[in-house]
C-alpha cells in the first residue's frame, strides 16, 4: 500500500458491469469496460449521452455499485467496499471530482474559500493550514486572492469552473476525474480552463477527462477512449483516434467535431456512417426482441 | 447571519418587536399592578384610572390580566412550535438521509398524525398524562409536527440531491458534515415560517384547548382566553377583544416579519438582494472593473 | 453590398411568395443582385434604458433567399440581442435606439403587435439552445406542430396532420408518425431540435434563425442538426442566420461570418476570408484556440492530404467495410495566413 510505487497505474478498471434498475425495468449502462490511466497520463473518455461515461465515474467514485468486474485505485481494489471503507478512502482524498456545471458543484451560500478547502477541513486539517494551502492552489488555477470571500455566484463560469479544479487539487489527489469540465463553458473560458488542465498534466497529475465532445479532449489527454452504448469501442494515442479511427462512431465522432478545416468528413459520409450505426443497434436489439 | 438579519430593516423591526414581547412575557407578572383573580362588583366597566383596560364580567382588572397572562401565553406559544419543530424538523431531515426504513416509518408515523383528530387525541392525550399545561403543549406540538416534517423534508430532498452536497460526499464528508455545512443552511428559511406560522396558531388553539377544560384551566388568565371571553360580551364592550388581539397579532406578525427576514439573507432571493448592494457598494468604491479574468452575464 | 438596395423600402413591398418559390434552389453564390434582399439589418444599435448604456454598437448585414450568414460571439456580446432585435422580442428595458431592420422589404421599426405575429413564423422564424422548454411537456409533439399549421396557413385538422408528418419527416426524423404521438420526454434533445426546426419552417418562412440551436447538444447530434440545416437551405432554399460561441460550427455552414465582442462587430466578411486573413486580434485568437486545441493540431499532418478515392487515414477494417463515400480533400490553404 506504499504510494510511491511509480509502475503502478492510478486506476485500473477490468471487465466492469454496472446495471441499473431491478427486474424488468434492468438496463445495462455498462458492458465489459476495461480502463488503465497510469500515473501522470490523461485519459479521455468519448461519448454521447447515455453512452455511460458518467456511469463510469460514479462507478470509479463508488457511488454507483458494479454488477462484476473489478476496480483498482492506487493498487487498492475497492469494488467490494462498504460505505465505511469508501469514506476513508474519499476521506484521503485520493480521487477527486469535477463536475460540469460549476454554478451547481459549489455550494451558493459558502465562500469561495469554504468550499475550497472543504475537502482539508474533512480530512481534520486545521483550518489555518488549510487556507494557506488552499490559497496556494487558486494560485494554481490562475486566481487571484480577492476571490476567497467572495461567493459563487458573484463569479463568472470560468472562474467557477477553475475554483471547482483547484477544490479537487487541494487533497493532492492521485487522480482527479473531469466530467464535462468545459461543457458548460463559452469559447474564453473554455480555452482557459483546458490551459490549466494541460499545466497539470505536465505537472504529472493523473486526469480521466470525460466529455461527449473530442474537440474538447484531443488537446489534452494523451490516449482516447470511446465509449458507445456501454462499451469502449476504442482505446488509441489521441493522434491515432483521430487520424486512423477504426470503429464507424469513432469515424462520426472525428468527421462531426467542427473544425475550421472544411469539414472534416462530407455530409454524405456522415450520413452513410449513421446509416451503418443505427442498422447495427437494430441488429442487435433484434434477437433480444 | 444575526447581523445580516439586523441590516434588513424589517429585521430590525421584527427583533424589536419579538424583544418587547419577550419582555412582556418576563417581566409581566411582576408588573401587573393589581391581582389579576380578584373579582370585584363593578363588573364590565370602562376604562378608568383605576383600571386601565376596564374590567371584565367578574370584576377582574383586564390590564393585569393581560399581563399577567402573557408569560403562559408566550411561553404555550413558543413550546407547541418548538415540540412542533424538534418532532418535525429534525427526522424530516434526517429521513433523507438514514435508509429506506426510517424514511417509511417517519412517512406513515407522519399521515397517521395528519389523519388523527385534534380533539380526540387531546382528551386522550390528557386521559393518559393527565391534565396540564405541558401536557396540553404536547399535544398541540406533536400534531402540528407533520408540517414540520413535510417542509424540512422537501426542502432536504431539494438540497441532497444537489452537486455541491455530491461534491462533499465525494471528498469523504460523513452525513452530519453534510447536513451541517451544507442541508441546514437551506432547510432553515422554510422551517422559520413554518414556525412563525405555528406560533400564530400556537395561541389560537391553546386558549381553544383551555375553552374544552383541557391545559391551561380557566381562572389562569391567557390572551388567547382573554380574547375568546371578551368575545362573549361584545354586545356591552365592543372594545374590549381589540388589545389582547392586537398582542397576538404583533407577536405573529413580528415571527414572520423575522421569518421573512431570514429567508431573505439565505435564500437565492437574498443572496442576489445582499449580493446586488454588496456590488453596488462596490461600484462606488472602485471605478475599475472588478473581474479577475473572463467575463460573464 | 448594399448599392443595390433600393432605398425606398416600399419600392420592395411585394407579396413575398411571388418573389421567391420557396421550393427552388437559389445558389448560395448568385450576385448580389440575383435576388431580392430578404433580410437587411442596418447599423443596429441596442441600449440599454435603465442605465442608458449602449449594448450593441451597430451590426449591419444582409441576406439572399438562400444565403447563410453566422455569428460568433461569447456571452454578453450581443449576438443573441441582434437576434432578438431583428425578431422583434427584445426584452422590455431594451430598445433598439438607431438603425433599421427590413424583413422582406418591410421596416420592422412601425409594425403592430398584429402585423408581427403574421410575420414570424410565415416569414423570419427561430430555434433557440434548450428545445425542451419550447414545447409543452403534457401535449403530444404533433399537435403542437398542427396547431401552428391551423392558426398560420388554415388548415384543417387532417390537411395538418399530414403535413405535420410531412414536415417531421422533412427534418430527417426516422419514424415521424411514432414521433407524431410521442411527449417531449420521450424525444432525445437532438430529436426535439427536430421537432422544433419542423415547427419553426411549418409556415413557409424564408428566414429561419439558428440561436445556439446545437449548444446543448452532443457533438454527432450538433453535426446531425448542422446538417439538417445545410440540408433545408439547399432543399427549400431556406435563408440562415445561424448564432453560436463556436467559429468552426458557423465556418461549417456560413458563407459569411461576422464576429462580435462586447457589442461591437470586430469582423465580417465572407467565410474562407475571415478564416485566412483575420484582420482582427479576437478572430485570430478565435482560431489560434482551436488550432491549439481543437482536432486541427491532428488534422494537420500529411495523413490529412489524402485525395478524394483513397483514404488512409481511415483504414477499413475488415469489420466495417470502406464506406461508398469519397472523402472531401482537406482545405489546407485555410488558416495559412494566420500562423
Amino acid at each position: 500500500m506504499s504510494d510511491d510505487d511509480d509502475s503502478r497505474p492510478v486506476l485500473d478498471v477490468a471487465d466492469l458491469e454496472v446495471h441499473y434498475g431491478l427486474r424488468r425495468r434492468r438496463r445495462r449502462a455498462l458492458h465489459g469496460v476495461s480502463l488503465t490511466v497510469n500515473r501522470g497520463e490523461t485519459v479521455g473518455v468519448i461519448g454521447e449521452t447515455g453512452s455511460g461515461k458518467s456511469t463510469l465515474a460514479r462507478a470509479v467514485l463508488g457511488l454507483v455499485r458494479a454488477t462484476s468486474g473489478r476496480i483498482t485505485i492506487a493498487g487498492e481494489e475497492v469494488t467490494g467496499y462498504s460505505s465505511q471503507q469508501w469514506r476513508a478512502l474519499r476521506r484521503r482524498g485520493v480521487v477527486q471530482y469535477v463536475f460540469q456545471d460549476p454554478l451547481r458543484s459549489l455550494d451558493p451560500d459558502l465562500t469561495v474559500e469554504e468550499s475550497l478547502i472543504e475537502p482539508l477541513l474533512i480530512q481534520g486539517v486545521p483550518r489555518a493550514e488549510a487556507a494557506a494551502r488552499g490559497r496556494a492552489y487558486l494560485a494554481r488555477v490562475r486566481l487571484a486572492d480577492d476571490l476567497l470571500g467572495r461567493l459563487p455566484g458573484e463569479l463568472s463560469g470560468g472562474q467557477r469552473q477553475r475554483v471547482a479544479v483547484a477544490r479537487a487539487l487541494v487533497s493532492e489527489p492521485s487522480l482527479i476525474i473531469l466530467d464535462e469540465p468545459v461543457s458548460a463553458l463559452d469559447s474564453a473560458n473554455r480555452v482557459g480552463v483546458l490551459e490549466i488542465l494541460k499545466e497539470l498534466r505536465d505537472a504529472g497529475v493523473s486526469l480521466v477527462f470525460i466529455s461527449h465532445d473530442l474537440g474538447s479532449v484531443v488537446g489534452v489527454a494523451d490516449r482516447i477512449a470511446v465509449l458507445y452504448q456501454g462499451e469502449i469501442v476504442e482505446v488509441g494515442p489521441a493522434r491515432t483516434i483521430i487520424k486512423a479511427p477504426g470503429h464507424p462512431y469513432t469515424r462520426l465522432l472525428v468527421g462531426s467535431a467542427p473544425t475550421l478545416r472544411s469539414a472534416s468528413a462530407s455530409r454524405a459520409e456522415r450520413e452513410a456512417l449513421r446509416a451503418l450505426l443505427h442498422a447495427r443497434t437494430e441488429a442487435d436489439l433484434a434477437p433480444a426482441r | 447571519m444575526v447581523r445580516r438579519i439586523l441590516g434588513l430593516r424589517a429585521g430590525r423591526v421584527a427583533v424589536g418587536i419579538l424583544s418587547a414581547i419577550a419582555l412582556l412575557a418576563i417581566l409581566g407578572p411582576v408588573l401587573a399592578p393589581q391581582d389579576p383573580f380578584l373579582t370585584r362588583p363593578e363588573t364590565l366597566a370602562g376604562p378608568s384610572w383605576a383600571h386601565w383596560l376596564g374590567t371584565d364580567y367578574l370584576g377582574r382588572d383586564v390590564f393585569s390580566r393581560l399581563l399577567d397572562g402573557s408569560r403562559t401565553s408566550v411561553l404555550g406559544a413558543v413550546q407547541v412550535a418548538l415540540i412542533g419543530l424538534v418532532a418535525g424538523a429534525v427526522p424530516g431531515i434526517l429521513s433523507v438521509y438514514l435508509g429506506r426504513a426510517f424514511e417509511w416509518l417517519t412517512l406513515r408515523a407522519a399521515d397517521t398524525l395528519i389523519a388523527l383528530p385534534f380533539l380526540v387525541f387531546a382528551v386522550a392525550v390528557t386521559a393518559l398524562l393527565g391534565n396540564g399545561i405541558s401536557q396540553a403543549m404536547l399535544v398541540v406540538g406533536v400534531l402540528v409536527s407533520p408540517l414540520f416534517f413535510r417542509v424540512s423534508r422537501a426542502a432536504t430532498l431539494a438540497v441532497a440531491r444537489s452537486q455541491y452536497v455530491e461534491a462533499a460526499l465525494i471528498s469523504g464528508g460523513s452525513v452530519g458534515w453534510l447536513v451541517r455545512r451544507h442541508v441546514w443552511g437551506k432547510v432553515l428559511p422554510p422551517i422559520a415560517v413554518a414556525l412563525a406560522q405555528t406560533i400564530g396558531t400556537g395561541f389560537i388553539v391553546v386558549s381553544s384547548l383551555t375553552f374544552l377544560g383541557i391545559g391551561v384551566q380557566p381562572p389562569e388568565p391567557t390572551w388567547g382566553g382573554l380574547l375568546a371571553s371578551d368575545l362573549g360580551y361584545l354586545a356591552y364592550q365592543p372594545w374590549a377583544p381589540v388589545v389582547p388581539a392586537a398582542l397576538i397579532m404583533a407577536t405573529v406578525w413580528g415571527s414572520n416579519l423575522l421569518a421573512d427576514a431570514i429567508r431573505d439573507v439565505s435564500g437565492e432571493a437574498g443572496r442576489t438582494l445582499v449580493n446586488s448592494r454588496r456590488a453596488h457598494a462596490r461600484r462606488l468604491d472602485s471605478p475599475e472593473p472588478l473581474t479577475a479574468g473572463g467575463t460573464t452575464r | 453590398m448594399t448599392g443595390t438596395l433600393p432605398d425606398n423600402p416600399a419600392d420592395v413591398v411585394v407579396p413575398t411568395d411571388t418573389v421567391v418559390p420557396t421550393n427552388s434552389v437559389v445558389p448560395a453564390d448568385a450576385g448580389p443582385a440575383a435576388a431580392a434582399v430578404v433580410l437587411a439589418v442596418r447599423d443596429v444599435r441596442i441600449r440599454d434604458e435603465v442605465n442608458d448604456r449602449e449594448i450593441v454598437h451597430g451590426v449591419s448585414f444582409e441576406l439572399r433567399p438562400g444565403q447563410a450568414i453566422g455569428i460568433v460571439g461569447e456571452s454578453g456580446s450581443g449576438k443573441t440581442l441582434t437576434c432578438r432585435a431583428v425578431l422583434g422580442i427584445l426584452p422590455d428595458h431594451l430598445v433598439v435606439s438607431a438603425g433599421s431592420v427590413q424583413i422582406a422589404g418591410r421596416d420592422i421599426g412601425g409594425l403592430t403587435e398584429r402585423e408581427w405575429t403574421d410575420l414570424r413564423a410565415s416569414t423570419i422564424s427561430a430555434v433557440f439552445q434548450d428545445p425542451a422548454s419550447y414545447l409543452n411537456p403534457s401535449i403530444k409533439v404533433g399537435p403542437q406542430i398542427t396547431e401552428v399549421l391551423r392558426a398560420k396557413l388554415g388548415l384543417g385538422r387532417r390537411a395538418a396532420r399530414h403535413r405535420a408528418i410531412e414536415l417531421l419527416a422533412a427534418v430527417r426524423l426516422r419514424d415521424p408518425e411514432l414521433v407524431y404521438d410521442q411527449y417531449v420526454f420521450e424525444l432525445s434533445g437532438g430529436m426535439l431540435q427536430r421537432v422544433l426546426i419542423a415547427t419553426a419552417i411549418a409556415a413557409d418562412p424564408q428566414v429561419l434563425i439558428a440561436d445556439e440551436a446545437t449548444t446543448a447538444l452532443d457533438v454527432t447530434v450538433q453535426a446531425e442538426i448542422l446538417d439538417l440545416l445545410a440540408d433545408l437551405r439547399e432543399r427549400i432554399g431556406l435563408t440562415l442566420v445561424v448564432v453560436s460561441h463556436d467559429l468552426a460550427v458557423v465556418a461549417q455552414l456560413c458563407d459569411e461570418v461576422l464576429v462580435m465582442r462586447q457589442g461591437e462587430v470586430v469582423e465580417h466578411g465572407p467565410t474562407e476570408d475571415v478564416l485566412y486573413h483575420p484582420r482582427h486580434e479576437y478572430t485570430r485568437l478565435l482560431i489560434t484556440e482551436h488550432e491549439q486545441y481543437g482536432l486541427e493540431r491532428y488534422l494537420d499532418g500529411p495523413a490529412a492530404t489524402a485525395v478524394a478515392g483513397e483514404s488512409p487515414d481511415l483504414p477499413d477494417s475488415p469489420e466495417w467495410p470502406a464506406l461508398p463515400v469519397r472523402r472531401k480533400s482537406p482545405d489546407r490553404k485555410v488558416l495559412d495566413g494566420v500562423r
